[in-house]
């Protein structure tokens, strides 16, 4: 499903060039689960910025389902992200002035769906998440780990293939990144959608079924997790 | 996705309450005030536009040269429409008409006192009135006819049919109602209530017939088949006086009936503008209050982007095109532009009738009219497109990643476009406040100029029915002064304050034949220095001691000026036929425009001709207004068959500065609110920026900064831009104003004073409107910022 080669990222900054990421490269199957790891700074969220097309690599390779991406026009690009690629933010971002359900329907009508398809969807998703009482309340109104099932909602309801998420439980209470750390697995075992997420708990990343440790802009390990 | 941005958009305004207050507020005063404005030009551009052939319709223009420079009047020989339309195929109808005068017209005990006018047939039309009832194929032929208004006929019928009733002229002249049309538009360059026919005013006055290609009395409206050709038309006609009198040497020429009222300027017998200079000011107004309000909106959204980018990132992220948040944004300034257009419209309903009543017009919104809505709707989809444009570009360019990876927006580029936008707001504002202190400097100088008399205490009686004999006048003087009411009493040919007769036809030793100067004729009585408290330079005035007076003459200043002449007392001209003596030379005194050089006049006895007014000064011992009612009872007693007809002088004076009045009045107001509204934007940004430093500001506190400190902090950069705003403002304001000063013979020479005043009041807004939202910053707590870090 993603194929990287040789991606660099550096910022040049009065002729020193600091270097985020150096010589990545790897693949991500269909169905595959996986976590990147590494300490502050190493470069994690750079490449999942780069694999979600947010961030360009200075040099390098990118085919995302067999294309070429590094030579995507916008249009193309937002096309990707209405029908392929959802994310999941550590700091949710939900639109403050939409509802929840609005909040999921947003990429939908991005997507240009029809309301009847849509209504359905979206009560699908709320009644799986278990949120259909809250679905007119504001963001402000919700706990983050609430706020962060919307996150996920929202990411999922426009059927994406692939699923990053950037430390989607870093703002959480344990008990609460627990439930969408199971969230997470079920979705990929149960449906076969894509996970990348990058984070910084172990425990974490015991959930997918491959871990990608960066240190310093370079892949240091790349290996499976203990199958339980 | 259309109704869901409606909901946000809404939902956005009524979180904000603050923001959405100013932005609305300023939008709809804004709107507001370029309505008031738009509905004031396009009542301006649509005068004598009603009339049915308005665009093949032209008044005939006499070109005459006289002081060195050419005057153009509307006033013509009484033989041009007749011979005009003979002579010339492109003619359609040709027709002649009098100065509206104020007559008496009577129907049984109902007397009125309303403005007359004398036509021909074909006025009528030429004009295309609307006719209630009688018929337009048959008006005016009868010498006996009158045409009345609607609302003359109303005051004179009541509810009685009119049509073939007979009314009393002048209480002499039984005259036939032979139809009934519509009021004239208040915009409308003629204002008659009644017309007669012109056979009856050539019958009443005898002296019409004997004048000749010189003598310029009536106003000739030309109607053309192809009106397209008028410059040559022009050409062939200019000179037909000369053609038709060698000794008639002025030139004629059309101006567009259309253009009668907006260009009424002339310079060199061309048309150089006029009122339509003011208009575009006007127009240029409503422009830039309403853009000063759409700049207000683009600073309030790009200054609250941060807020908003968030939004943006996230909707990019999920798949939302550059174009869908541009139109996102774009609707919700026009949601705000809907909102504000609404409330500018009950604003504009509230304050209509004080603005007619302050400019004396009459502005009606034409809910019925098409053009109205559609000028509206244009102008909120114009309002939101400009107002919005800024921001929606501005915000929809945001990179996701940047604005989601719990970013920091750089200050430098949008707020520098922030800046400018204050500063093009206060350049404004400077500009306006400079010119309308200007114009009120000019207006009070103007109006503390002396004028030569007294013009308080001192009423003008027209005098008609047997006022016009001159023994009842001499009875009058009589008990008027034995009365104690009256000082003085004295007579005038035509009003005081009013244009009138001229003639050039004055020659003296010395003259040059080929210079004509262009002389004011009046006929003085009696006592009419002391009467108008005006002052004799050399020589007397007219009294009844000096038996032989009918061939003397008395000439103001201007006068012997112009004429040259070194020992005028004693000196005998050539005043028409007559050889006259001078014997008084006379202060200047204003009698036509307060803003020009007097004209040179020239002062004969009364005796001479009929008398036009009966002037009273006042005892300013006594009460005025029980003063009055003895004159009236005293007039009435006199004069039973006419309503009296008085005026105060200063009054009828004052109508000379309406439209600088009406330019003050609209640039102060106006000027008032395009400073509020930026100031308004001002507090906004204010209130950003507040909110943005708040955690610098308290670190600062923690520090040990004090309250002024933080004050003067956050006032400093408003504050320089508000003077840099008005080191702009400033040329732009003096090459403007010093333009409309230029068009005044007197003038004020541009002060400092209103440059001060302009940049005093400037920084004082800015200072207050930012410390009322500051201090509450300075003054907070600094744990309540800090502990959110």
């Amino acid at each position: 499903m993603i194929e990287i080669k040789n991606i660099e990222k550096y910022y040049a900054n009065k002729g020193v060039k600091s270097y985020i990421l150096r010589h990545v490269t790897t693949s991500i199957k269909q169905g595959e689960f996986v976590s990147i790891m590494g300490p502050s700074g190493a470069g994690k969220s750079t490449l999942l910025n780069i694999l979600g097309l947010l961030e360009e690599p200075t040099y390098g390779e990118y085919h995302f389902m067999g294309e070429d991406v590094t030579a995507m026009k916008e249009r193309q690009r937002i096309e990707l992200y209405r029908n392929h690629i959802g994310f999941v933010f550590q700091a949710y971002h939900l639109i403050d002035e939409m509802t929840v359900a609005e909040n999921i329907e947003a990429p939908l009508l991005y997507k240009k769906i029809p309301g009847s398809e849509r209504k359905s969807r979206i009560a699908d998703v709320l009644d799986r998440f278990n949120m259909v009482a809250k679905k007119d309340l504001f963001p402000n109104q919700l706990s983050g780990g609430q706020q962060q099932l919307v996150g996920i909602a929202r990411a999922l309801v426009a059927q994406p293939s692939i699923i990053l998420a950037d430390e989607p439980t870093g703002n959480l209470q344990s008990a609460q990144a627990e439930q969408i750390m199971d969230l997470f697995k079920k979705l990929n075992q149960e449906e076969g959608i894509t996970i990348v997420q990058v984070t910084h708990s172990e425990k974490n990343a015991q959930y997918g079924n491959r871990i990608l440790t960066i240190e310093d802009g370079v892949i240091k390990e790349d290996k499976a997790t203990r199958l339980e | 996705m259309f109704k869901l941005n409606l909901k946000i958009a809404l939902r956005n305004l009524w979180k904000n309450k603050g923001f959405s207050l100013i932005n609305i507020g300023g939008l709809a005063i804004g709107i507001a005030s370029c309505m008031i404005l738009l509905l004031y030009i396009v009542y301006e551009l649509g005068f004598d536009k009603a009339n049915k052939n308005y665009d093949t319709t032209f008044v005939a223009y006499t070109n005459m040269e006289a002081n060195g420079k050419v005057n153009s009047w509307a006033w013509t020989p009484g033989l041009l429409a007749p011979a005009i339309k003979e002579k010339f195929a492109n003619v359609v109808n040709s027709s002649r008409s009098s100065y509206p005068y104020p007559s008496l017209i009577s129907y049984g005990e109902k007397k009125i006192k309303n403005r007359a006018i004398f036509a021909d047939p074909s006025f009528v039309k030429i004009l295309g009135f609307n006719f209630l009832s009688g018929s337009e194929a048959q008006a005016l032929q009868n010498i006996n006819a009158v045409i009345l208004t609607q609302s003359l006929a109303q005051k004179l019928f009541g509810n009685e049919n009119p049509i073939n009733k007979t009314v009393k002229f002048d209480n002499t002249e039984p005259l036939t109602v032979e139809a009934i049309i519509a009021d004239l538009p208040e915009n409308s360059s003629l204002k008659f209530d009644y017309i007669m026919p012109w056979k009856l005013y050539e019958k009443k006055q005898t002296w019409i017939k004997e004048q000749g290609w010189g003598s310029n009395f009536c106003l000739t409206l030309v109607q053309l088949k192809d009106a397209n050709s008028i410059d040559q038309f022009n050409a062939t006609i200019k000179n037909f006086y000369t053609q038709n009198d060698k000794n008639a040497d002025n030139e004629l020429f059309l101006h567009p009936l259309a253009k009668w009222h907006l260009y009424n300027e002339f310079e060199n017998g061309r048309p150089v503008g006029g009122k339509i200079d003011q208009l575009r000011i006007f127009l240029i107004l409503a422009i830039c209050i309403l853009l000063i309000a759409c700049v207000n909106f683009m600073n309030l959204s790009t200054a609250r982007s941060e807020k908003r980018a968030k939004e943006v990132g996230v909707r990019k992220a999920i798949g939302s095109s550059r174009k869908a948040l541009i139109s996102q944004f774009i609707l919700e300034s026009t949601l705000l532009a809907f909102i504000g257009t609404v409330i500018a419209f009950i604003l504009l309903e509230i304050s209509l009738p004080y603005f007619n009543n302050l400019l004396e017009i009459n502005l009606i919104i034409h809910y019925n009219d098409y053009k109205y809505w559609l000028t509206l709707v244009g102008l909120i989809i114009f309002t939101g497109l400009i107002a919005g444009s800024y921001p929606a570009f501005y915000l929809s360019s945001f990179e996701p990643i940047k604005v989601l990876k719990g970013f920091s927006l750089k200050a430098g580029s949008a707020f520098s476009i922030r800046k400018v936008l204050v500063v093009f707001q206060f350049v404004f504002a400077g500009c306006l406040i400079v010119c309308t202190v200007v114009i009120y400097q000019q207006l009070n100088f103007i109006k503390a100029k002396p004028i030569g008399y007294n013009k308080g205490n001192l009423i003008q009686m027209a005098a008609q029915g047997s006022l016009q004999d001159r023994k009842k006048i001499e009875l009058l003087k009589q008990q008027l002064l034995k009365s104690g009411a009256a000082q003085q009493v004295s007579t005038l040919s035509m009003d005081l304050d009013q244009g009138g007769n001229n003639t050039s036809n004055v020659s003296w030793p010395g003259s040059n034949p080929k210079e004509s100067i262009l002389f004011n004729e009046r006929g003085i009585g009696y006592d009419f220095i002391n009467t108008i408290e005006g002052q004799m330079l050399q020589g007397r005035e007219f009294a009844p001691e000096f038996k032989a007076d009918s061939n003397k003459v008395i000439f103001n200043e201007a006068a012997i000026k112009a004429m040259g002449l070194k020992n005028p007392i004693g000196t005998v001209i050539n005043y028409g036929d007559t050889k006259c003596t001078i014997v008084g030379v006379m202060k200047d005194f204003v009698v036509e425009s307060p803003y020009q050089k007097v004209a040179p006049t020239i002062f004969y006895p009364a005796a001479k001709n009929s008398i036009g007014v009966i002037l009273v000064r006042l005892n300013e011992a006594k009460n005025i207004s029980s003063s009055l009612a003895q004159i009236d009872a005293i007039v009435k007693d006199i004069n039973p068959n006419y309503p009296v007809d008085r005026r105060f002088v200063s009054e009828s004076f004052e109508e000379k500065f309406q439209d600088e009045r009406l330019l003050g009045i609209l640039s102060n107001w106006f000027g008032g609110f395009a400073i509020f509204i930026s100031s308004l934007g001002l507090l906004g940004l204010a209130l950003f920026m507040a909110e943005q430093r708040k955690k610098e500001i308290s670190i600062r506190k923690v520090l040990g900064a004090s309250t002024g400190n933080i004050l003067t902090l956050l006032n400093k950069d408003f504050i320089k831009l508000v003077a840099i705003s008005n080191i702009i403002a400033f040329p732009i304001a003096y090459i403007i104003i010093n333009n409309w000063l230029s068009a005044y013979e007197y003038r004020i020479s541009i002060s400092f004073l209103p440059f001060l005043i302009a940049i005093g009041l400037s920084v004082l807004i800015a200072a207050l409107t930012v410390s009322m939202q500051s201090i509450k910053v300075a003054k907070a707590n600094p744990v309540d910022a800090l502990k959110y870090e």
